[in-house]
């Protein structure tokens, strides 16, 4: 207790390797039964089950790139309208001022574009991007997670974390190479 | 190997079951006839127009099925591995098809107005697409156009059949590749033929696009009712999951808007264009009561659906699912009806009782067709080596 409280908030978390996904999903579900929620895995490729196991909820973007979408072709419409029959009333080719038809090419594109935005941007906020370091780049062996190993991270949750006892946890799940990382 | 054997045990339907499916199908198709015969009867140019849009909506339904098995055959997919064997059952409605359309082309003349020597004669336009639009060469093309397609369906069950006792067979890509861009083409005749011609005026380039975007929509919402109308029966429960689901859930969303894409551009340009000869098929199909049947299309047929299918939840929620390709396999047979009757009720939509006792006719007799192909036969390609995989398959 003592020696990691000394430490609390310059550490990150705890690091360890496994060799193959099926080791690597009963050490998920073993350290999430002892009451780690905060867990995260680099991995090579993706795991069945993985999402579940870790208890990762659904992304929110959907919703994000829905409602910018609205958004988009809403804004089109308005703008449309707005300028063609309130602002600048302008017979061009005999049309009416505002129609639906002509407009929902823009409103469309529009729709598109902020949506796209929304969903690129999104992502990238949510996942914290873009950034030049993580603590994780420090564990000896996170090269070979671009290749045939997996690295779980078992992260700092705050005040109750112990790197002692969560270094205890990974060992006792058949993590080898177990590292603290430090905090940036 | 667990999982193989368990398929095999659920993936045939019993002798019994399988009776009082057709039993049921040959109540209704007698019915069916019955009532057709008698309303040709009583008013055969009403019979006329209400057996086209009979016809085309289920041979759309086999035209579905056909570009979905060609589609998963070129793509290699695994996921719909479980479920191809029921779509391949759907595209027996093309051999159907082939003998469904006799009543049409018996009908030509209370159907297309260029088959009248007299109008033909008053009218500059008819006489100059005469080379084209004449009985002999229409009736030619419907032949061999059904013909094709008929022997591509065929052709494609055969192998699959070949298969449940051969897993080495290899997938018939190029009979696919090569039956995909000849049902395009010919897709394209067809619609120009079968319902762009009850107007001979008017013409789309893209008509054919709207026909075959609107039948892969349309075999999309039955497929999902048929699956689901055996899961209830205990059939392939295990086998078609809420994966397989929602992979259709998605295929039914893109097809909607493919759909409501080909829809909106054709209705756009002719908007702006605004020329005389373009606009008449829109103004008849948008004047007095038609104007309803037409924004409820758009309402129906995109917005309604687009909406209640954008989320992943309702994809894998089989309630919600069913109850969309129910309400989409309807509209999808409005459309249709949109497209074909305003040429007969200028109007608006007369409702008549022939327009259910033909659509009962002839998918009665397209439905004992599919049934007769499930007789003593798994209802999934058991030989093929994918199968296993495509049970197993998860969206991530």
């Amino acid at each position: 207790m003592s020696q990691s409280t000394e430490r609390i908030g310059g550490i990150y978390g705890v690091a360890a390797e496994f060799e193959d996904a099926e080791e690597l999903l009963a050490a998920v579900r073993a350290l999430r039964e002892r009451g780690y929620r905060k867990l995260d895995v680099l991995s090579p490729f993706p795991v069945h089950g993985l999402a579940e196991a870790l208890g990762i909820r659904r992304s929110p973007l959907g919703w994000a790139a829905l409602v910018a979408g609205v958004t988009g072709a809403s804004a089109a419409f308005l703008l449309q309208w707005w300028t063609g029959a309130v602002s600048y009333p302008l017979v061009v080719g005999g049309k009416p001022f505002f129609a639906v038809e002509p407009s929902v090419p823009v409103a469309f594109e529009l729709a598109v574009l902020l949506a796209s935005f929304a969903a690129v941007l999104g992502m990238l906020a949510l996942n914290g991007l873009p950034r030049f370091h993580h603590p994780v780049f420090a564990h000896p062996r996170y090269p070979a997670v671009t290749d045939d190993r997996f690295v779980l991270v078992v992260e700092n949750d705050g005040e109750r974390f112990d790197a002692v006892q969560a270094s205890e946890a990974l060992r006792a799940t058949g993590g080898e190479h177990i590292q603290v990382l430090e905090a940036e | 190997m667990r999982t193989a054997i368990a398929v095999l045990e659920t993936s045939t339907l019993t002798e019994a079951g399988w009776r009082r499916g057709r039993n049921l199908l040959a109540t209704a198709a007698v019915v069916g006839w019955l009532l057709a015969l008698a309303g040709f009867g009583a008013d055969p140019q009403r019979f006329a127009f209400s057996y086209l849009v009979a016809f085309l909506f289920v041979t759309s339904l086999g035209l579905g099925a056909l570009f979905f098995v060609m589609v998963q055959h070129l793509s290699g997919a695994v996921w719909s591995v479980s479920l191809r064997r029921i779509a391949e059952n759907v595209m027996g409605a093309l051999p159907a098809a082939f003998v469904l359309f006799i009543p049409v082309g018996f009908n030509l003349h209370r159907l297309y107005e260029w088959t009248h020597h007299e109008a033909v004669a008053a009218d500059s336009v008819l006489q100059g697409k005469q080379a084209y639009l004449n009985v002999p060469f229409f009736l030619v093309r419907g032949v061999a156009i059904l013909l094709l397609w008929a022997l591509l369906s065929r052709l494609l069950r055969t192998w699959s059949w070949a298969q449940d006792q051969n897993p080495r067979l290899a997938p018939p890509t190029r009979l696919s590749a090569a039956g995909l861009v000849l049902t395009v083409l010919t897709v394209t005749v067809a619609a120009f033929d079968w319902i762009m011609s009850l107007e001979p005026h008017w013409y789309s380039t893209v008509f054919g696009v709207y026909f075959y975007s609107g039948s892969a929509v349309g075999f999309l919402a039955a497929v999902i009712l048929i699956l689901l109308g055996l899961r209830r029966a205990g059939y392939l429960v295990r086998e078609v999951h809420v994966e397989h689901y929602h992979d259709l859930g998605k295929w039914l969303f893109g097809l909607i808007v493919f759909w409501a894409y080909i829809a909106f551009s054709q209705y756009m340009l002719i908007w702006y264009a605004n020329l005389p000869e373009e606009t008449a098929w829109f103004r008849t199909r948008t004047q007095g009561a038609w104007l309803p049947v037409a924004l409820l299309l758009a309402f129906g047929h995109f917005l309604a659906p687009f909406f209640a299918l954008i989320s992943r939840a309702s994809k894998r929620n089989l309630r919600q699912l069913g109850l969309v390709a129910a309400w989409v396999l309807a509209i999808h047979y409005l459309d249709l009806y949109w497209q074909v009757m305003p040429a007969l009720d200028r109007s608006g939509p007369r409702w008549h009782w022939l327009d259910g006792a033909t659509l009962l006719a002839a998918a009665s007799t397209v439905g004992l067709l599919f049934w007769r192909q499930l007789r003593g036969r798994a209802l999934l390609p058991v030989g093929d080596p994918r199968l296993v995989r495509s049970l197993e398959f998860h969206n991530v």
